[in-house]
């Protein structure tokens, strides 16, 4: 790609203002379905754009006993593993800026890096809050990364490659909800717990542990993990979509399929209760664990019976 | 055991309008018992005092001017006034009531939350700060 | 990680805590391995302020003590008077007592059951609840006025009648309220998310809870059958029982069952003062001074046994007046249950109590080997001054 262009896909569209500008507004129609779900009116659709203007114009306090480099620079890191992410993947149905053979892998971790993130930004101050929060949030790392990039990892085996754009076009017709009905399910949840969503929600259970691993954070610092959330929510959405649910082909098909993806989220969100930090381990490495591999080894006896 | 007992309760809430009231855009119609801000009526008054004397919060001074000609001045600090209605309880007369409709009392000036009830001269001399018959009824 | 002593303090300014209280948990990565709580951070001097005013203002004082057992603390503030002064208040004001107060333990048990589902994360039945509470609000604010801090009693009776068109309102909240509480009783017990939560989670044994003393629908839950509307019925208890909710496993499951149960048994109680409720005027005169006599006065508040007691001196004034809430004895059950448990269990366990910290600051005098000091209200305030420079 020539400069410009690039420049141009990095800052602008697709990656860049554009992609955070919709992780904003995806994260309002969550808050809006959710809070429709519990019979009450919601935010107002800049709701979480003011929020954001409104953190960054916040100073930003340092807390005793962190180590300041590494307390501003982390959310730094974090919100462009985030955004980098986003430049693999189709996002608003179009080709993905970059790609190359094993992006998917890379995408995946991109993503895990705005978790370590957090994690380390929790680790890095003196409140008891936060160290447990971080706690909480590598450890959930550690049991949902495993089903659900085995999850990911079936549509990839049945096109046959590790580049995310090749998965896609093979799921263009294919709908492999109905040939992998188990590895959506898993690949749904999983996303559930990459988030932070409820009943996934322990690292930052506000009624335990304040606000988990952030709770030292404000002003810009916040802004810039909450935006990196945001990213991460479409990104996720996206992969999801564009291998289960019949690719990603237009902007029309991307947007109706990833927000009917964030529908079911939001209903899942709203009707289950919180589960404690160990049994989301114990959900994941028991249950999340056993049926990607299942699915997995279905796929690798179908694909040698095939060949 | 079942699991997502709440999804009838979801789905209604996707169709039901919700239950959020968009105050101050719509407003419910109190119930005629609310106890709003508390008015004072002179007919009956004797100016025995028991308002003030049982008010909890102190938020009543009778002040006469005059027993005898019923010249009575009735000070209300809406500001310490907690709306119990002790005081129409206690009035044997029945001077008391408290509006149903008078119930967004905020106000930017603490000026505001001083009423005086009574006629206007009476009113009148009691803010000019004539001395009254007796003593005030009540601290 | 492992080895290390970690203390969490909850409070005073927490998420999981609506009032203020300073708890401190030693854990061992997620274990809970020691517990101690610290009160008193809502003392307002209450006691010692119903002793410079007279009986009637002082009923309001007490009825501010809590937001949502406003009434009962006023109910029994009231009986204890009229019992002082050998006054007894008509049948129709003391049925019109216990229809609020009934309606109160709605409210209240409403609020906790979204309060505690909050605490579990389950933030829909926390929003439903609160929104199907608004109904007996409602209902409350059309019979006495307001929707919290009701005011209907007065000295000798109640300010506030029930008419036919109360009485029709009050059917028709109930007949909606009866059916949500059957669905939230269903979740309750059957919700397998929830569940995961609540069964076998600050089990407390009936002998526990008996050395302990806890009171109200906590004991009840642990097989304790202590309930103060039928070991020692005031107002209308005797002629209109309610039937004894009890739970034998004693976990956060049996609590909320309990006092989802107790919601049926007041909407039948109701309904019950409702067909039968008496004739007659609404007040007994009272005198204004009453005679030298002490008394106490317990009623069934809805977090337990509250317990009053009145001293009078002659004048109009009270020369005493000392409360204990439940959720005194309650709190040092959450201590003595927290520990083993998993850090995540403990905002439920205190939840499971129904604690209400406004209800729970009142002075003691520790005496120690003889050496009792009794401080002059300018020693108080000296001290204070003292302190704070």
């Amino acid at each position: 790609m020539s400069t410009l262009t690039a420049l141009m896909a990095l800052l602008f569209f697709p990656g860049g203002l554009i992609i955070l500008l919709v992780g904003l507004a995806y994260e309002w129609a969550d808050r809006k379905l959710v809070a429709r779900f519990q019979n009450r009116i919601g935010p107002r659709w800049f709701q979480p754009l003011a929020d954001i203007v409104k953190l960054l114009a916040k100073e930003e306090v340092v807390p005793q006993g962190v180590h300041p480099g590494l307390f501003v620079t982390l959310p730094v890191i974090a919100l462009s593993g985030a955004l980098t992410a986003a430049l693999y993947v189709p996002v608003f149905g179009l080709a993905p800026s970059y790609s190359f053979s094993g992006d998917l892998i890379v995408t995946v971790y991109l993503l895990s890096l705005l978790t370590l993130c957090t994690g380390l930004a929790g680790a890095n101050t003196l409140n008891r809050f936060s160290l447990i929060g971080a706690t909480r949030t590598l450890t959930q790392l550690f049991s949902y990364e495993a089903p659900f990039l085995l999850a990911l990892l079936g549509p990839a085996l049945a096109a046959g490659s590790w580049r995310i754009s090749t998965i896609a076009d093979y799921g263009a017709d294919r709908w492999l909800i109905l040939a992998q009905p188990v590895g959506f399910v898993v690949a749904l949840i999983g996303l559930m717990g990459k988030l932070e969503l409820p009943p996934f929600d322990a690292p930052e259970a506000e009624t335990e542990i304040v606000a988990g691993a952030l709770t030292e954070y404000s002003g810009r610092g916040l802004a810039l993990f909450r935006l990196g959330k945001g990213v991460e929510l479409v990104v996720g959405l996206t992969l999801v979509a564009a291998f289960y649910l019949g690719g990603v082909a237009n902007p029309i098909a991307f947007f109706a399929k990833t927000l009917a993806l964030l529908g079911v989220l939001a209903g899942l969100q709203s009707l289950l209760a919180r589960l404690r930090i160990d049994q989301t381990v114990g959900l994941w490495w028991r249950y999340g664990t056993i049926l990607a591999l299942v699915q997995f080894l279905i796929l690798i006896v179908w694909k040698g019976l095939a060949a | 055991m079942k699991v997502m007992t709440m999804w009838r309760d979801a789905l209604d809430g996707l169709v039901k309008s919700p239950a959020t009231q968009r105050y101050p855009f719509v407003r419910a119609v109190a119930p005629d018992r609310l106890r709003g801000q508390l008015h004072w009526n002179p007919e009956s008054c004797t100016g025995c005092g028991l308002c003030a004397k049982d008010c909890p919060a102190e938020a009543i001074e009778v002040i006469v001017l005059d027993k005898k000609a019923k010249r009575f001045v009735f000070r209300y600090h809406v500001d310490r006034c907690t709306f119990c209605a002790q005081c129409v309880a206690s009035c044997r007369q029945g001077c008391l009531e408290m509006a149903s409709d008078a119930w967004e009392l905020a106000a930017t000036d603490k000026d505001d939350f001083l009423v005086h009830y009574g006629a206007e001269e009476d009113v009148e001399a009691v803010l000019a700060g004539a001395p009254a018959a007796d003593a005030p009824v009540a601290e | 990680m492992a080895s290390e002593k970690f203390v969490i303090p909850i409070g005073p300014q927490h998420p999981a805590l609506k009032e203020p209280g300073h708890f401190e948990f030693n854990v061992d990565g997620e274990i809970v391995t020691d517990a101690s709580v610290r009160l008193g951070y809502v003392h307002r001097g209450i006691e010692k302020g119903a002793e410079t005013r007279n009986f009637v203002q002082a009923e309001y004082l007490v009825e501010r003590i809590c937001g949502i057992c406003s009434h009962v603390h006023a109910t029994a503030f009231c009986l204890g008077v009229e019992r002082l002064a050998g006054v007894e208040a008509p049948p129709r004001a003391q049925a019109i007592r216990q229809i609020v107060a009934e309606l109160e333990r709605i409210h209240s048990h409403l609020l906790w059951v979204g309060v505690a589902a909050h605490e579990a994360g389950f933030d829909t039945l926390f929003m439903y609840t609160w929104r199907d509470r608004e109904t007996v609000m409602n209902l409350l604010e059309g019979i006495t006025g307001n929707r919290v801090n009701y005011s209907a009693n007065v000295l000798g009776g109640v300010k506030c009648d029930i008419g036919p068109e109360q009485a029709e309102a009050i059917q028709i909240g109930l007949n909606f309220l009866e059916e949500r509480t059957r669905h939230y009783l269903e979740v309750v017990s059957s919700d397998a998310m929830f569940l995961r939560r609540t069964r076998g989670i600050g089990v407390m044994t009936r002998e526990d809870a008996e050395r302990m003393g806890v009171v109200g629908p906590t004991a009840r839950a642990s097989g304790v059958p202590r309930d103060v509307r039928i070991d020692a019925p005031y107002l209308l208890y005797a002629e209109h029982p309610v039937e004894l909710v009890i739970e034998e496993a004693g976990d956060l499951e049996a609590r909320f069952k309990v006092r989802v149960r107790e919601l049926f048994e007041s909407y039948r109680v109701i309904r019950e003062l409702l067909t039968a409720l008496p004739e007659g005027e609404l007040t007994a005169r009272i005198p204004r001074r009453i005679k030298p006599a002490e008394t106490i006065s317990r009623v069934e508040a809805p977090r337990g046994e509250l317990f009053y007691f009145i001293k009078s001196n002659g004048t109009d004034s009270a020369e005493r007046v000392k409360v204990r809430t439940p959720t005194l004895p309650n709190m040092a059950s959450v201590l003595a249950l927290s520990v083993g448990h998993q850090l995540a269990d403990v905002p439920m366990i205190l939840a499971g109590i129904d604690p209400c910290f406004s209800c729970n600051d009142r002075m003691a005098v520790v005496k120690r080997n003889g050496d009792e000091q009794v401080w002059t209200w300018e020693q108080l305030r000296q001290y204070g001054i003292e302190y704070y420079r």
